[in-house]
């Protein structure tokens, strides 16, 4: 009599298996079709097809609600029986347009069935915020329902994902597709009855942490085969929480999928040691003799800190002679050398308001991308040991990993992934290299009102916010809204100082104050308000503009710096000018932003033979070139994770498939 | 963060909790090398090794099954601290094990990903086989349980006493050799002559496959001596040697044995058993008589188990023996690899400066022989496989052009794009990748500059053979027997004295014959001219007949004696030899040469003299006798058409030169493709002497190497198609 659960059966029938990214020829034919990618004019097609597609909306508006819901029965054992043409899924998402209107009173416009089009085809369906992603989602969605084996629709958050699962449940009802949300507050059973509903609302975090805790719990049990044995043996089989992974349609693609990729998830446990704990601490006194340059080498470029030679000779002498004090750890050379570089490590590179803020005596991960504040990640191999140390905080025991996966290779075990974002072009070779996703641009509904104004260039950051401040006054005096995109805290703190001297009113928002984030964002749009905000603005957020606002101008964006991917420049121009609202950006940059220091390479050479000014032509070019060049660089780095995780794969297939 | 050995590792959760241990058939053997112990682990086919060192070693000796990783890990780092391996060195070490097949874990493996390994590494051992055409291995049995059935019948040999019966046997060879050399080389041209080549063939198998078997059984002895299922040998086959089909052992086992001399001996068995051959045969050859097939057999066995061992499967810059013998001396296992790795090593380090690199070398000695084997044996292995390219592209024009598009293939094309590949995307360089690319394309630059536009000397050569510039034939103008005659040699110095005489008596009877008829009819006349007027006209025209007759005979004696016709050389062969003869009228006797003024008739091949148009007129001139000394002469004259007879049978391959004759010409001196005559002049006063083979060197323009390869290969294209 077997134990196993149906949910057994069907997560480890279909358990998902890592596929290797290609390799020799097979990756240069791999990235040769990525190049073509942009000739394929899916575009054109999907736009088409969606006319044709609300060309059949009469058909579907004259139908009692009888008619639709028997049109609708067979159209859904088609889909169910995967007996289904093209023709069916054309009637298909007409018949969820229909619903969408009847049950909700939106129809989804051209642009949004030819975005769930994409969706249905495995793309990355690139459209302007404000475009009803949330709808366009549905149409796909209720297809995967149909299908029968679950579709994850990913939010960017928890708040997120139980609003769309709400306020799209009629349609989702109407259509005979049950939907359900996982939240961070699921308790099991919840998440189990919602992960068995056709269609699943749910954060990345929360879809690959349930996907990691189904993997701890089978230990080792990964193929029906094994768990059929064990079965018969008597031994007790855990009933994963997922379904498998089938389907899933991401919002804001990139930054899930590019941004966040390589951003393990980590499931661990605390590993009490108090000795370790005790070695931060004198790790983080001992860097206090050592001197920059002289002891020891900072790399601003890769991050990282190397000792030189003075550096290992005055290390050998301080554990010479404290010997009776420092702990055991010190008594290695090679792991003395570790310990007193991450320490130096945390004090030349982890800065307070940057990398991280304090909150409640420990300190608080800052996201690069986003902004926000990561209060459960923590850095690895005691990285973040040492930076507590270096702020006097207490020293937390340092966690032992349990199970661990990045985001990008949990995306790729989905068998049919499609994204949605309003900015993927950038990432188009990404998409395609890892995921396998051809990127579609989806026109906006409304033509886009936006102008761009020219990037202005300074030689130095205070010259740069000199001239930031005179452009806020000038718009400010116009009654315009402003929002101004910080990086990073710090930087939204000094330009807040600046402003307030000169007696503006505004309001920041950024990852210490983002209690106050939905407020914050709902003034934004507001007739001459003020907005200082650090990249957490970007995402999921949408300004509305105030009549009087949209007369003064719309909502003017200032980009404080460059960013490391042109994306997150443009999400950040994309706040304005939303719907065919008028609004307007600009770019602010200077020579010694952090980027150019970064990526600049000869071309920071440029202020010393310039002076003041410098040809902007040639400054434009040394600051994109430096962006690209940032660029290529994640992309490299996130590619190479991916490879030794192969590698890995490869070679520790004793330890069980992951 | 920035140490070199960064004590953790993400994916450390994977392994940390397994308890793993090698599998039960692995053995595990000591081995020292260069001072340091490693120990040897290999399953029981013998097929896999891998070689652990001491902290490795340590750590894999503590995963009995009951401890999990990272307990077996805690330990070790009790223990050794610094030394101990790092997580991420613990995670490389049991993934190198597994796909060793050495490690046995406590879960079911990941089945599909055991089968991939496999697959790739049956491709991988596929592809190694096709791209190393040259070497290709076959398998054909295992001879393991022969091997063992016989092993007790030649374990003696390695033994002292052995070796004092080999080196005894050595000395009696060598001492029936000396003395012989002679007849040795002599020896060597019939050695390749048609009829011995199968002959010759056959016995190199045979000892080709005795060499294989001293392998096999040298290290099944010492196996069997270190540990009783050590040594083993599981597969004898075939290699196709450069497309020859040699006899293989595959004795990697003797890898696990302990003593390095005992490695060597069972690298170098094969050797040593040819030499023993070489012995015997040397005793047999000079022991029978010189055309019986034995002593025929015997000289091939010399020529193949004396010669070419040594220098071929002695030769440690060729994968061979001597390869793995150095390997074994210098303690450096896997020589070849690691030299190659220590020379990218001096690249990245010193050229490109890449950060946190890992030396391949361990001690300094390793430092200095590494990078000199690598580029040694680099150049030896282009320089050869080249070589052998080009004289299977002029011998077999399609399998030839086939095989040169596949090296380049994978000898160029694939290893340079592999290169950009590593260039454009390696991790390791990513720092430095900027300087790693220009200076790698600095010098790809610079070597095409080199290549494309520095002109370098490009000679073309010819052979050609020394004649007189005059040169008189001396006839015998009338018959007779050769009287007296100058010595040959003798040097015509002045006009008046003959060089030589010839009599013949009935010409001077006949002039004396005539002078008696001519007075007679004078004196009939004289009588007549009152008697007989008439009858004295008759008289008169008949002793003017008769005068006309005299004349003749006279001038005709006169020429017995004949004289030069110009100051020079006289030669003909030699008088005793001559004097006494009858010559024929016409009939050559000698020959007067003016060797102060000599001419040289060089035969050029067409490829050559196409290259004439541009060449100076002066050429250097060489002599096979005295190639130090150079003397400088000039092209008079270019033959506009192409000939067949060559000017001497000297320039032929029959007579010893570089043009190929036409087999079915007796004299020679047919060329099998047409030549173009060139003739040189010679300053006066050289120590040339006519008849003499002598190597012309033109005075050609110096071209850049690139446009003189891409001419080679036109014309290689063009004389074969």
């Amino acid at each position: 009599m077997t134990q196993l659960t149906l949910t057994s059966y069907e997560a480890l029938a279909r358990w998902p298996a890592h596929k290797p990214l290609p390799k020799g020829l097979d990756a240069v034919w791999a990235s040769a079709q990525g190049h073509l990618q942009p000739f394929a004019r899916r575009r054109n097609r999907f736009i088409r097809e969606a006319a044709s597609i609300i060309a059949l909306e009469e058909n579907f508006a004259k139908m009692s609600s009888a008619e639709l819901a028997s049109c609708q029965d067979s159209l859904r054992e088609r889909f169910r029986r995967s007996r289904d043409v093209r023709t069916d899924l054309h009637r298909a998402f007409a018949l969820v347009r229909e619903v969408a209107w009847r049950e909700r009173g939106e129809k989804p416009y051209l642009v949004q069935v030819a975005g769930a089009l994409a969706l249905e085809a495995g793309c990355v369906a690139e459209m302007a915020t404000g475009e009803g992603k949330t709808l366009t989602a549905t149409m796909p969605a209720v297809i995967a329902g149909w299908r029968g084996r679950g579709c994850h629709l990913i939010t960017a958050n928890d708040y997120l994902a139980q609003r769309d699962a709400n306020a799209m449940a009629p349609i989702y009802e109407a259509c005979a597709v049950t939907v359900a949300a996982v939240t961070t507050e699921s308790d099991t059973a919840a998440r189990r009855a919602a992960y068995r509903a056709c269609v699943t609302y749910l954060t990345s975090k929360e879809a690959a942490g349930d996907h990691l805790r189904d993997r701890l719990a089978l230990a080792g049990v990964c193929r029906l085969s094994d768990a059929l044995a064990r079965d018969l043996t008597g031994a007790p089989v855990a009933t994963p929480i997922q379904r498998s992974l089938e389907c899933a349609i991401v919002d804001e693609a990139d930054a899930v999928l590019i941004d966040e990729a390589v951003t393990p998830l980590i499931l661990s446990a605390s590993a009490p040691n108090t000795e370790e704990t005790h070695a931060y601490e004198q790790a983080a006194t001992m860097a206090r003799n050592f001197e920059r340059t002289k002891h020891y080498i900072v790399d601003e470029a890769h991050r990282e800190v190397r000792l030189t030679f003075d550096g290992f000779t005055l290390l050998d002498s301080l554990r010479r002679d404290q010997t009776a004090e420092l702990s055991a750890v010190f008594s290695g050379a090679r792991r003395a050398e570790e310990m007193l570089t991450q320490a130096l490590t945390a004090r030349e590179l982890f800065l307070p308001g940057k990398q991280y803020v304090v909150q409640d005596n420990r300190p608080v991960i800052v996201d690069e991308f986003t902004g926000r504040l990561m209060p459960d990640r923590e850095w690895r191999a005691g990285q973040h040991q040492a930076v507590q140390a270096k702020e006097d905080l207490p020293i937390s025991a340092p966690k032992e990993t349990l199970a661990r996966i990045s985001f990008q290779r949990f995306f790729r075990l989905y068998r049919k992934l499609s994204g949605m974002t309003g900015t993927a072009r950038e990432g188009r070779r990404e998409f395609w290299d890892i995921y396998r996703m051809p990127v579609v641009s989806i026109p906006t509904n409304k033509p886009v009102a936006r102008t761009r104004r020219p990037a202005k260039l300074y030689v130095n950051a205070p010259s740069k916010r000199r001239q930031i401040i005179a452009a806020i006054q000038t718009a400010h005096e116009r009654s315009q809204p402003i929002l101004v995109g910080a990086r990073s805290v710090r930087e939204s703190d000094t330009l807040s100082k600046l402003l307030e001297d000169r007696h503006l009113p505004h309001s920041v928002l950024n990852a210490e104050r983002h209690a106050e984030e939905a407020s914050i964002i709902a003034r934004a749009g507001a007739h001459a308000c003020i907005t200082i905000a650090t990249n957490m603005a970007g995402r999921g957020t949408d300004i509305k503009l105030e009549d009087k606002s949209r007369a003064a101008g719309g909502l003017f964006v200032i980009a404080t710096e460059m960013h490391e991917a042109a994306r997150i420049d443009r999400q950040l121009f994309g706040r304005a000018g939303r719907q065919g609202d008028p609004g307007a950006c600009q770019l602010f940059a200077s020579l010694d932003d952090e980027l150019i220091q970064r990526f600049g390479g000869p071309f920071m050479l440029l202020t010393k033979t310039f002076g003041e000014h410098p040809p902007r032509t040639l400054a434009l070019f040394a600051l994109r070139r430096a962006q690209r060049r940032a660029e290529k660089h994640a992309r490299r780095l996130r590619k190479a994770v991916l490879r030794s995780d192969d590698w890995l794969d490869d070679s520790l297939a004793f330890s069980g498939r992951e | 963060m920035s140490v070199e050995r960064p004590t953790f590792h993400e994916s450390w959760n994977r392994v940390a909790n397994l308890r793993p241990r090698l599998r039960s058939t692995t053995q595990i053997t000591r081995a020292n090398f260069r001072g340091e112990h490693w120990r040897i682990v290999q399953d029981s086919t013998g097929a896999r090794f891998f070689r652990l060192n001491n902290s490795a070693y340590r750590f894999v000796g503590l995963l009995d099954g009951n401890r999990t990783v990272v307990e077996a890990w805690r330990l070790v780092n009790d223990q050794l601290g610094d030394d101990a391996p790092t997580q991420g060195e613990v995670i490389q070490l049991l993934g190198q094990l597994h796909t060793s097949n050495l490690l046995h874990a406590d879960i079911s493996p990941d089945t599909a990903a055991v089968f991939r390994r496999q697959r790739k590494r049956t491709q991988r051992e596929l592809t190694q086989r096709l791209t190393n055409f040259f070497y290709v291995r076959i398998p054909l049995v295992d001879p393991n349980r022969f091997l063992d059935r016989w092993a007790w019948l030649v374990g003696w040999l390695f033994t002292p006493v052995g070796l004092a019966l080999w080196c005894i046997l050595l000395l009696v060879g060598a001492f029936h050799l000396i003395g012989a050399g002679q007849g040795l080389i002599e020896g060597a041209e019939s050695a390749l002559a048609p009829r011995n080549l199968w002959l010759l063939y056959v016995s190199y198998a045979v000892i080709k496959g005795v060499h294989e078997l001293g392998h096999a059984f040298a290290c099944k002895v010492f196996g069997k001596r270190d540990g009783d299922s050590g040594g083993e040998v599981h597969a004898l086959g075939i290699m196709l040697l450069f497309f020859m089909p040699v006899p293989y052992a595959d004795a990697s086992n003797a890898w696990t044995l302990r003593s390095k001399w005992q490695r060597i001996v069972v690298g170098g068995a094969g050797i040593i058993v040819e030499l023993a051959i070489a012995s015997v045969a040397a005793v047999i050859w000079t022991r029978t008589a010189s055309d019986s097939t034995l002593h025929a057999l015997a000289y091939n066995a010399i020529l193949i188990a004396g010669v070419s061992t040594l220098f071929f499967n002695g030769n440690p810059l060729l994968r061979y023996d001597g390869y793995f013998i150095l390997s074994d001396l210098l303690e450096v296992p896997n020589l070849a690899q690691r030299s190659k790795e220590q020379l990218y090593y001096l690249v990245k380090k010193h050229i490109w400066r890449a950060p946190r690199l890992r030396e391949s070398a361990h001690t300094p000695g390793e430092r200095i022989w590494l990078p000199i084997y690598a580029v040694v044996s680099g150049v030896y292995r282009i320089f050869v496989s080249v070589a052998i390219l080009f004289m299977l592209a002029t011998r077999f024009l399609f399998v030839g052009a086939a095989l040169a598009a596949l090296s380049i293939v994978l000898w160029l094309i694939i290893p340079a794009s592999k290169f950009f590949h590593y260039l454009a995307t390696h991790s390791e360089i990513q720092r430095v990748r900027t300087r790693a690319v220009s200076s790698t394309l600095a010098f790809a630059i610079i070597i095409l500059a080199a290549i494309t536009l520095i002109p370098a000397p490009d000679r073309a050569k010819a052979e050609g053979v020394v004649e007189p510039a005059r040169l008189a034939v001396i006839h015998a103008e009338v018959p007779g027997v050769l009287e007296e005659m100058e010595p040959t040699g003798y040097i015509i110095d002045s006009d008046s004295s003959a060089l030589l005489r010839l009599k013949d008596p009935s010409l001077l009877a006949r002039v004396d014959e005539l002078r008696a008829a001519v007075r007679e009819v004078e004196h009939l006349r004289r009588r007549a001219i009152t008697t007989d007027p008439a009858r004295a006209l008759a008289l008169a025209s008949r002793a003017n007949v008769l005068r006309e007759q005299l004349a003749r005979a006279e001038t005709d004696a006169a020429s017995l004696a004949i004289n030069a016709p110009f100051h020079g050389v006289w030669i003909a062969p030699s008088s005793s030899e001559i004097v006494g003869k009858h010559f024929a009228r016409g009939e050559v006797v000698g020959i007067v040469a003016d060797l102060d003024q000599l001419i040289i008739r060089a035969a050029a091949t067409q490829q050559i003299a196409a290259r004439l148009s541009q060449a100076g007129k002066s050429v250097e001139v060489r002599t096979a006798a005295n190639p130090g000394q150079t003397i400088q002469g000039a092209i008079l004259k270019i033959a506009p058409a192409g000939e067949d007879i060559l000017p001497s049978a000297a320039l032929g391959y029959l007579g010893g030169g570089a043009i190929a004759v036409d087999p079915n010409d007796s004299t020679g001196r047919r060329a099998a493709q047409r030549f173009f005559e060139i003739r040189i002049s010679l300053p006066p006063n050289t120590n040339l002497l006519p008849g003499q083979r002598v190597t012309v060197r033109f005075d050609t323009p110096n071209k850049p190497l690139l446009a003189q390869w891409t001419r080679a290969i036109r014309q290689l294209l063009q004389r074969t198609s």
